[in-house]
């Protein structure tokens, strides 16, 4: 699966940001804000 | 040098790296690659031929660039393996007809412009990393001013301006007008015990001593010469160091207290001079010098990234590589087999790297005269039973230890167990729950989840935590009684791979406030690529939680290296905050929903059950 | 492989609490914690030491094992890291299987970090000897895997340090693989023209 845009949020701050995400190529996260690595890739919004 | 270049037992590979690393302890498969020379070091014979006849001329880098060398070139005198090496870059072109002049004078006929990198595979029981450290450039530091002024130097071009093999032939000058200098000043803790973001804040070491010493080989080269060192301490602590650095006073040396804090030249003589508070008269002064020399700082080997992924080695704070215990290991590695040795992990000097050199020699002797050694019980089993055949398992093996299951041939997968490391994340991604982990079972986790949670279940943060890096974070931290709440409790598994859905889930079940699951960096997980596993299954968690209406951020991810003691016991703190927001409702919430979870999950497995046996006794009928 | 057992005994826990001198009981109060975990299902034996790694104190858990019976032995005391193969090897010369031990971390993963707060830590030292314990119910013993040792070592790096290695494993016998990313031996220290404190030529 090809590098697809993505949205991340933080757990510990509640920060969200934009990424990319490759599950074939896992990269350690942190989160740009607060350095917590508790950053979720939240699900792809479904089509209202 | 000559002595390891002609020793019978040691096979001297030059101009090569390590290219790959696979096994375990006693079992290394490792390849190098061997890069193309150009060159036949077993032919060539230094007779310096070739050398005379190339038309290319490029800094020396061994000189430090004070002087030009050849693209075909011997590194320097006593290089070992004595051979001249092609450097293609700069070569005019391996195409004869570009030029070819250095192979037409070869008698031996030892130049191959058609050379190629060679890999070559072998096997070893045990490897020790020495692969040193690289100097700290200066160049950030503008206000002394080593990029824009002639003058100014660092120590490791002292030391070719000073050596006779030097690109001077020892005649100590300045390279602004070759004159000898008669007054030269070295400004310490250049890159080394930094405050302010440049450099690095740790001590090099090295650097104090070095200076005396240049000093000493100024005052003998050159008596009467003028020589200025401006410190912050100096640090002369080893065996007759301080006798050296007392001679060196004695020859006149001046030692300054304070660090310059801008270097201005003088555009017409070159000087240079310095603005500098001497703190121990508290009085702003100046000096002029005809040189000045950096003391330049030790830095982690900027290429060093690749070794430390192969060899699974993880780094302190300050980039150098950890040992497995500070005062009682210092030079094993974690990985068992595996020794580190000299500037790799940390900066020091030649005799003390002589010293941890026949240490991991000899540590490495232990393995190599025991001539086997035993493996903890710690592997993975499948439950042929309870397998599908759906081969997950050997997917996420990051060892490869898992031969493929196949449900057409009904071959249910293979472990192979001196292969597998023991890290556990096949057992937590088999759906079926038919791989235990020896000493690390389910039962054996799920019941220290249940013990602790037995208790006051509101109280406790329940903390995954790997053995090798986060885990250790934690007895870092409290090495150094870095002080955090009392409500974490730790349960160790070997890698965070290991930490089944199922455990986050019970933990929960029965009235966690939070989890807290724990690893280490990706760079530095002791199971190749495990950890990526744990990252996986933590989003599928917490989109489980959200879909059951629990709050995801109930459960937390850190990654904590070994090294991280500081950040251990912040982000136990930080959970203690989080904690306190968890209401008893949510609690309630949580326990009562994955009850319900835990009750559906099990009435479907028993509908499975009895699926499965009804098609057991067709098949049997059948037949 | 996991040894079998031939029919499910009879559970008969020991449970070592170490003060460590008062490196934990100068803020866990070990009696407490001991008291603690007479009261655990299974548990037939406490014994509390002042150092329970000293020989007196891995004497006191041979003995236990005998005069108890022991086939189980929890000891609360430091990280795993340090002693665990002290207490392995404890155990394994009182006749039980290593893998039969297990140890509960009290003193980085507790004392150290909770100073000052007596109560609370005493309390989370009895948390984890309780989880340990639990985790002790169901281990079983284990047999090791023996592997050779090819005899042969791969030193990385040709600097001051790897030659050193390199020549002090090959004087000893062994074959050595000495890799170099240059095209010469002699890294960093091949630059410098003198070395301190001899102050003679660094090749």
């Amino acid at each position: 699966m090809a590098p697809r845009p993505v949205l991340f949020k933080c757990l510990m701050c509640g920060h969200e940001y934009d990424g990319m995400y490759d599950a074939d190529n896992v990269t350690e996260r942190t989160c740009p804000k607060c350095r917590s690595n508790s950053v979720r890739r939240l699900p792809a919004k479904k089509d209202k | 040098m000559m002595d390891v270049g002609r020793h019978p037992n040691v096979e001297l590979m030059s101009f090569s790296e390590v290219e790959s690393v696979s096994g375990f302890v006693g079992n290394f498969h490792v390849t190098v690659r061997k890069k193309a020379r150009y060159v036949d070091p077993s032919e060539c014979t230094a007779c310096g031929e070739c050398e005379k006849v190339c038309p290319v001329a490029v800094p020396d880098e061994y000189q430090q660039g004070f002087s030009s060398r050849k693209a075909i070139y011997l590194p320097f005198p006593q290089a070992v393996p004595s051979s001249y090496v092609l450097d293609m870059e700069n070569c005019l072109g391996n195409n004869p007809i570009a030029c070819g002049k250095c192979a037409d004078v070869c008698e031996k006929e030892c130049i191959n412009y058609d050379d190629q990198d060679e890999l070559v595979n072998f096997e070893v029981g045990v490897i020790i990393a020495a692969t040193g450290m690289d100097v700290y450039d200066p160049t950030e530091y503008d206000e002394y001013g080593y990029t824009r002024f002639d003058n100014v130097i660092t120590s490791m071009e002292f030391e070719r301006l000073i050596c006779a093999g030097g690109p001077t032939g020892g005649h100590f000058i300045r390279p602004s007008d070759h004159e000898s200098p008669k007054s030269i000043g070295f400004i310490q803790c250049v890159g080394s015990r930094s405050k302010d973001g440049r450099g690095n804040p740790y001590c090099s070491n090295i650097c104090c001593m070095n200076t005396v010493k240049d000093t000493l080989l100024l005052c003998d080269h050159y008596p009467g010469v003028e020589a200025k060192v401006f410190y912050m301490d100096i640090r002369a602590f080893g065996k007759g160091f301080e006798d050296l650095y007392i001679r060196s006073k004695e020859e006149g040396v001046k030692y300054i207290r304070g660090i310059p804090g801008d270097v201005v030249e003088d555009s017409q003589t070159k000087n240079l001079v310095l603005n500098v508070e001497n703190t121990t008269t508290g009085k702003i002064e100046k000096h002029e010098l005809d040189l000045l020399v950096l003391s330049q700082g030790v830095i982690p080997r900027r290429d060093g990234a690749q070794i430390k992924q192969l060899l699974t080695l993880s780094s302190t704070s300050d980039g150098f590589v950890m040992e497995s215990h500070p005062k009682l290991k210092p030079v094993d590695a974690p990985t068992k087999g595996v020794y580190i040795a000299g500037c790799v992990e940390s900066p020091k000097d030649v005799k003390d790297s002589v010293t941890q050199a026949s240490a991991a020699a000899a540590r490495a002797s232990i393995l190599l005269n025991a001539g086997k050694t035993k493996i903890e019980a710690i592997t993975s089993n499948v439950d042929i039973e309870k397998c599908n055949y759906c081969d997950v398992c050997s997917k996420v093996c990051p060892y490869n230890a898992i031969l493929s299951a196949d449900k057409k041939t009904n071959k249910p997968p293979t472990i192979i167990e001196a292969a597998c490391a023991g890290c556990g994340a096949c057992a937590a991604e088999c759906p079926q729950d038919a791989i235990s982990m020896r000493h690390f079972t389910d039962e054996q986790i799920m019941a220290q989840v249940d013990a602790l949670l037995s208790v006051d279940p509101h109280k406790h943060l329940i903390v995954f935590a790997c053995n090798w890096c986060s885990y250790a974070g934690g007895d870092m931290a409290g090495t150094s009684r870095l002080q955090y709440p009392t409500t974490c409790k730790l349960i160790r598994t070997m890698c965070s791979g290991r930490v089944d859905e199922k455990f986050v889930l019970q933990a929960f079940r029965l009235g966690a406030p939070m989890v807290l699951v724990s690893g280490c960096h990706f760079s530095d997980c002791h199971y190749i690529n495990a950890v990526h596993w744990t990252q996986k299954r933590m989003d599928r968690l917490w989109n489980k939680l959200d879909r059951l209406g629990i709050r995801a951020d109930r459960l937390q991810l850190e990654w904590i290296s070994a090294a991280e003691g500081q950040k251990f016991a912040k982000v136990m703190r930080d959970m203690e905050e989080k904690l306190k927001q968890v209401t008893e409702e949510e609690i309630e919430y949580t326990m009562k929903k994955l009850e319900e979870e835990a009750k559906k999950e099990e009435e479907k497995k028993a509908k499975k059950a009895v699926k499965r046996a009804k098609v057991t006794q067709d098949q049997e009928v059948n037949a | 492989m996991a040894v079998k057992t031939k029919e499910p005994e009879e559970l008969r826990i020991g449970v070592f609490v170490c003060e460590c001198g008062l490196n934990i009981q100068g803020t866990v109060d070990c009696t407490s914690v001991s008291e603690y975990a007479e009261t655990m299902p299974d548990v037939v034996a406490v014994i509390q030491n002042k150092y329970t790694c000293a020989d007196p104190g891995q004497n006191e858990i041979k003995k236990a094992i005998a005069e108890h019976n022991l086939n189980r032995v929890v000891v609360a005391s430091c990280t795993p890291k340090i002693h665990e193969p002290t207490f392995r090897q404890c155990v394994a010369d009182a006749g039980l299987n290593p893998y039969l031990f297990e140890m509960v971390n009290i003193r980085e993963h507790c004392s150290w970090v909770h100073q000052g707060e007596k109560d609370f830590a005493t309390e989370k030292a009895k948390d984890l000897v309780r989880s340990g314990v639990a985790r002790a119910r169901f281990l079983q013993p284990q047999i090791e895997a023996e592997v050779p040792i090819t005899k042969a070592a791969l030193v990385i790096g040709g600097g001051v340090t790897g030659i050193q290695t390199a020549l002090d494993l090959a004087d000893g016998g062994h074959k050595v693989y000495l890799v170099e990313k240059e095209p010469t031996i002699g890294g960093i220290m091949a630059a410098l023209d003198k070395t301190y404190p001899t102050m003679d030529c660094s090749i």
